[in-house]
This record gives structure tokens, sequence and C-alpha cells, in this order.
């Protein structure tokens, strides 16, 4: 690890030349330093070009100031074919060896950044690349920048101490997904020991106490059983003044439900209002406006990429029966073959990772549907 | 950029200690430069890499390019003078110049300009320096460490749970390795196969993050949820995954690769019969406990009413160093193991047992085999769960040291 920290402390002097930080904004309550990663997760923007990166390994959640906050033209577009061999090259290694754990597009600068692991093995070094117009991957310095840390709660550790201390801590729980929301930062984690599904809500900016609220999510899918299945992946979304949460579970049910009820200790009842077939694993999720309308999408792992207007999920009534194939609200399926990773671009435009020819996995910018 | 470019490799050597202690092979390939000698004489590059953080040094650069490098140019001005690649094998889909240069800082010492790349050289894989200091070409240079041995080294030490049959409704398997494995690919190499040897189609829920402990010894499979459920749609679509009175195997093939990317000793297969579904909750009301003997270090030992989830077990139960039973006693120092296929649980504490009362705590979110907590069967009517009050944390047992 003594390499991660040293490794990140070149290229941010490239991006120097951007806008300097908000003085009086968000960063201003943050502390100066060099955070450490043991790993890199998921990524998510909050306001002025603040970037979350969840640490799975850590058991926390950074806040990251990027000063990566000067405004791009409204059409700068990303394409950069073979992103993951040019971030092995970058990183002196090769492609088999290069593993893109998540994207996110700063919505301020329209760049794009990576969450990336050297490595396949315990010992894998994390990176944040971010990749400009000009479509070369760089990694990002994460020394002396402004952050603050969130840490979640370890039940493992906690238990540790003491008895069985000998025993190493195998527990971890792995971060599924994050969003920001409304000055709340959402956490999806799943248990590699507990089968259990949560949600926590950290305020932002961290205080240091607050640990953030698990909440057990319940949705009616299936008929009349609970189904304890993980969050894989959800998106924010406003219905009318209230925020909601749009989350797409592992064996596929889209589920709806109000972010006002993520209270400590509560239990959510989520709404079922889609079920998009078995055999399937959601990857990312955007919502996104097109003529005057409001649309999800939706990357899935052998569906490809399906689209439904959200005004549908407004109105929809809730599933509560068996359900023979894919049911609820229509959805339409988007012919974007191989998409791994999604995020949006502006109002008109996706950034997708997806398998191109051999191994390559191809960066670019397609037009939302 | 550079193809027609040829190299001429001019010196060997082999270096002792540091980062890679044995047979560091070192390809030192300096190349004359042709055309116009630069001011400061013949160009050559060396590579520094008995020390744990490995270099790349130019030596005869001219004093006007030194003084560039100590006054701080740095990213692409610098890779332009002098920058390291790491070359990409098979067929490139895009122009091999299109590759960036391996990221690192440059420096001067001692009259040579130096570049530290950002992460250490990895096994098997070419890298190229290359240095522009005149007119002329560049001067090159090639180095690969060797790959490690691919003779396999790692094996399954166990899959848990270890009895031999398992409930319909099992949710979960740990496979033990016995070192660190690679991530990336376990879907396609471990699978659940029939008593025909037929394949079980997507018995598991396919993690992208895959469930690894932090190690990466232990792999935690979770069978795909909407397979061992009462009247959940793939259950009805395809069937579940386990079907009581038959016989599975869950299978891990060799070439699932450790963390040295080698494949392992040996394929593994745990064969069990599937039994009855369990929606029965534990119940620790219906543990034995054999207490020890007072200043003994005899392990106390719990039987359970049925076998538990392995991890859960040992992380779950514990015994309060004092009598009163509070969840924030502090715990006692000891060793908790498993037995009898996760049927009982001992614990041989670090000290003698102090006669008297002992308590045992059970956190309510231990499960079974079929992911049923205290308290609460894994499926639970959704519309009652709604106005149910969560379950106390924890229960407690006792049991009298004389």
């Amino acid at each position: 690890m003594k390499k991660t920290t040293r490794l990140l402390v070149l290229s941010l002097l490239a991006a120097g030349a951007l806008a300097p930080s908000t003085r009086a904004g968000l960063g201003a309550t943050m502390k100066e330093g060099s955070p450490e990663f043991k790993s890199m997760s998921q990524l998510a923007f909050g306001p002025e070009g603040i970037l979350f990166i969840a640490d799975t390994k850590a058991a926390a959640i950074f806040a990251v100031v990027t000063d990566d906050t000067a405004p791009a033209a409204a059409d700068a577009t990303i394409r950069a074919e073979a992103i993951n061999q040019k971030i092995a090259a970058l990183a002196g290694t090769t492609a088999d060896q290069i593993v893109i754990e998540d994207l996110a597009v700063n919505p301020i600068s329209r760049q794009a950044y990576l969450a990336v692991a050297r490595g396949k093995g315990p010992d894998a070094v994390p990176m944040l690349v971010r990749v400009s117009a000009g479509g070369q991957p760089e990694l990002v310095s994460l020394v002396n920048v402004k952050f603050a840390r969130a840490e979640l709660p370890n039940p493992a550790a906690d238990q540790m101490v003491g008895q069985g201390n000998r025993q190493s801590n195998r527990r971890l729980e792995a971060i599924t997904d994050i969003a920001y929301s409304d000055g709340r930062l959402l956490v999806a984690g799943l248990s590699n020991e507990e089968f259990s599904s949560t949600l926590r809500a950290i305020p932002f900016p961290f205080s240091t106490v607050d640990r953030g609220t698990a909440v057990e999510i319940y949705h009616g899918a299936h008929g009349a059983f609970e189904t304890r299945a993980p969050v894989r992946t959800f998106v924010p979304y406003k219905v009318g003044n209230e925020s909601h949460l749009l989350a797409a579970y592992t064996c596929t049910p889209l589920v709806q439900f109000s972010l006002n009820e993520l209270k400590p200790g509560a239990k959510v009842m989520g709404k079922t209002i889609a079920e998009f077939g078995n055999g399937n694993r959601p990857l990312d999720m955007i919502v996104y406006r097109k003529d005057g309308k409001d649309f999800l999408l939706l990357a899935n792992s052998r569906r490809g990429v399906m689209k439904v207007a959200t005004d549908q999920i407004n109105g929809a009534t809730a599933i509560t029966e068996k359900v023979s194939d894919t049911k609820g609200i229509a959805f339409e399926k988007i012919d974007w073959a191989g998409v791994n990773q999604l995020d949006r671009l502006g109002e008109r435009h996706a950034v997708v990772v997806r398998s191109g020819t051999g191994n390559a996995q191809n960066l670019e910018t397609l037009a939302l549907p | 950029m550079l193809s027609g470019t040829s190299s001429r490799p001019v010196a060997r050597a082999i270096f002792k200690g540091g980062l890679w202690p044995a047979l560091l092979f070192v390809l030192t390939a300096c190349v004359g430069v042709r055309g116009a000698p630069p001011a400061g004489g013949e160009v050559t590059i060396h590579w520094r890499t008995e020390n744990s953080s490995p270099a790349v040094e130019v030596a005869g650069v001219s004093p006007v390019v030194l003084e560039e490098f100590a006054t701080g140019i740095t990213g692409a001005e610098a890779a332009r003078v002098f920058a390291v690649f790491a070359e990409q094998p098979g067929e490139a889909p895009v122009d091999r110049s299109a590759m960036p240069a391996m990221s690192g800082t440059w420096s001067v010492a001692a009259g040579r300009l130096r570049f530290e790349p950002s992460f250490p050289l990895a096994r098997g894989v070419r890298y190229r320096a290359e240095v522009r200091t005149g007119e002329g070409p560049p001067v090159i240079s090639f180095f690969e460490l060797p790959r490690e041995s691919m003779v396999p080294t790692t094996g399954v030490v166990q899959v848990f749970p270890g009895a031999d049959e398992l409930p319909e409704n099992q949710l979960k398997f740990y496979v033990q390795f016995s070192a660190p494995m690679s991530r990336g690919n376990v879907y396609e190499h471990i699978r659940v196969r029939d008593a025909a040897g037929g394949l079980i189609e997507l018995p598991f829920l396919e993690l992208g993050e895959e469930l690894w402990d932090p190690s990466m010894t232990r792999l935690t499979l979770l069978i795909d949820p909407g397979r061992i459920k009462r009247g959940v749609k793939p259950l009805e679509e395809t069937g579940p995954v386990f079907e009581a009175g038959k016989n599975y195997s869950l299978t891990i093939d060799a070439e699932l690769r450790d963390a040295g990317d080698r494949p392992l000793r040996a394929a593994f297969a745990k064969k069990f019969r599937a039994r009855a579904a369990d929606r029965t909750p534990p119940d620790p009301s219906r543990w034995k406990i054999r207490p020890p003997a007072a200043g003994t270090r005899d392990a106390v030992v719990v039987e359970f009413d049925e076998p538990m989830d392995e991890a859960l077990a040992l992380r779950l139960i514990r015994i309060a160093d004092d009598a009163s039973g509070k969840e924030t006693s502090a715990m006692l120092e000891g060793q908790p193991a498993l037995g009898d296929q996760e049927r009982s649980w001992r614990f041989v504490p670090a000290k003698p047992w102090r006669p008297g009362t002992h308590q045992l705590t059970v956190r309510t979110s231990i499960e079974d085999l079929a992911g049923n907590n205290i308290g609460k069967t894994f499926d639970v009517d959704v519309f009652e769960t709604v106005q149910r009050r969560p379950a106390s944390e924890a229960v407690s047992l006792t049991f009298e040291v004389r």
C-alpha cells in the first residue's frame, strides 16, 4: 500500500490548471490530506465536483474535492477505445490485471472517472482514473486533497474484540452502489456472511459520529413473501417534490420507495413496480429527461439495456401477485450491446464502458434513446 | 511510433536482494545512438530493480536536458524525452502509439535522469524505456521480470457446510482455499451438478463483486434466493436448485486461478444429498450445553438443534466475562471452534474457568443452513413484516461451572 499513496502524487499537476476549489462551498468543511484507500468499489458525484468513493475493504466512504469544476461545453463527449488496455499501460501491467469497478461522469466538467483495481488478488492496488474528452486516461492524484471520510459500521470488527480475537476478521460488506441525493449519501451493501440487504443514508457533509441509518428493505414481489434479495443498483428520483429511490434487486424486480421513510431502525416496504425476469443481474441505472418526459435506463447482465418511461412508474400499482413473466410497467429494449458500466453525460448522452473486440473495454458516449 | 526501430542487447545482469531477491533477471539493452550523439556522450539506460522501489536511469544525458528535468518538467512534457512503456500483448485493437506511457515521477540524481514508476514492475510484462535527447532515433531498452512458476500450489481446503445432507433451501456455501485467489470469473469455474453430472443452470446469485473475504482465501456463494423460496417466480419458471431426495455436487474446477494466476492443484467436488426444506428458525432453548469443570481449561460445548452457518456461528456466539449477561459485558478470552459438521460449538478459554454462572450470548442474526434467523424464518409474510417489531438482538443462555 505504500506505493498506493506515492503513485498518486503526480497526475493532478495536470489538473492543477483547473478551477480552484470552491472556498465557501462544501469543501470548506473538509480537511486537507491524503486519503488512504484499500479499495475503490463505487463512485458517485455530489455537488461542486465532490466525488464520493466507496472503499469496500476499509468499510468507508470518502468524499473528495476534485477541483474539477471548470464547466465543459454542452456538447463535449468522450470516447476511449480499449480503455482497459490504456489503463493497463498507464499502470505498468497488462489488461487482464485491470478491473474497472465503476464509472461516474462529473456533471460539471463532463470528464469520466473510473474506479480501477490493478490486480485481481488481495494485493490489488486501487486507482482513480480520469478520462477527458481527448480519450487518454490519467491517474488522479489523491495526495493533499480536501476530503472527508465516513466509516460504515462493521459488526465483525466490533465482535472480534476480545473473544475469538485470534481469528482474523473474515467478514466483508460489499458496497454495491452509492448515490447522492438532497444532502445524503445513500449506500447499499451486502455482507459475505449474514444474508441481509441494507441501505444506509449518511448525511453529508459527514459528521464524525453519524454512521448512517441501516434500513432493511422489503418488497412485495413474488406473491405474499418478502424477498431479502440485496439491492444491486439504485437511482434517486423525484416524484413531485418527494424524493424516491428506484432500486433494482438482484433477481430483478424494480422497486420504488420514499426516501422520507429512511429513518433509524425503520423497516421500509418498497413498492414493486416491475419484474424484469430471472437469470439476470442489474448493473447500473440512470434517469433522464427527453422531450418533456422522464425515463429510466437500466443496464443488465443478460437482458441488455432497458428503457422505462417514469410517468408509468408514478402511476404504477404494486405487483403483489405471482407473475409468470416480466410484468408491471412496459419497457423497451435498447440495442446497446455489452454494457458493463453506465452513467449520464449531460441531458442528451450516456457514457458507457462496454465490451469491444477481444478483451478490449471501450469507453463510449451514446445518445440517450 | 517505434516500428522499425531495432534494439541491440548489450548487457545482462543479475541483481540480488531487494524486492525480488532470487533470480532477478535484468536485461539491459542499451542501444547506441544513431544520428548526432548528444553533448553528454553515449546515452545508456539502466534498470534499477535491486531496491524495493524500482527505477530506470539514463546516463550520458546532456547538461541542458538534465537542467530541464532538474527544474521540474513532468507529465507529458517529460515523457516526450524519457518514458517507460508497458507493452500490451496480443493484437492491440488500437494503434500502439495511442498507448500511454507508465505513470511515474522524474528526477535528476548523480548526473542521471531518473524515472520511478508509480507501480511496481509486474512479472511477465515487457517494459520498454525510450529516451529522445537529440535529433536521431530514440535510445531504447527492454526489461522483463520472468514469470512466476505456473506449477499449481493452491487447493480447496474445505467447503462449508460440512454435512453431506443439506436442506433443499440451502442458502450459502463457503469455499476455503489454501492460499489467496484471483477474482473475476468464479461463476465460470464453480458449478452445481446433479447426480448424472448435468449442470444445474444459474444456481448462484451472481454478484459482480464476488464475495471474497479480505484475505481472498474464502469465497461465499449464495444460492439465488429466487430459486429457494416459496411462490417466487423463478422457482416456478426453472424449478428449485435443489430438490429433496436428490444427489448433487458442488464442483470447483482446477482452472480457477490463485492470486499468482496459477490453476488449482486439483478439481474439488463437494457431494451431498438434499433433504426436506428447513423453514424452522434455530431455537437456542433446545441447545444443550456441556459445562466444563472449574479451574480447568476444558472446552465448554454447545450442541445445536441443527447445523448452523459456519461463519456466523463462529462469530456471533460468545461468553460474557461476568455473570451480568449484559450484551455490553466484556467477552471471555478464548478460542471458539465448530465441530460435528457445524452441529456444535466449543470454546476453550484462555484462562481456567472460574466457578459459578456463565452467560452465553447468541446474536439473533445467526443463521441456520437455510438462512433462518433466531425467531425469524427466511421467508416471512411481507404484510406482517411491516408491522412487526424488530426482534431483540441477542438471546442468552446460562451454564454453571462447578
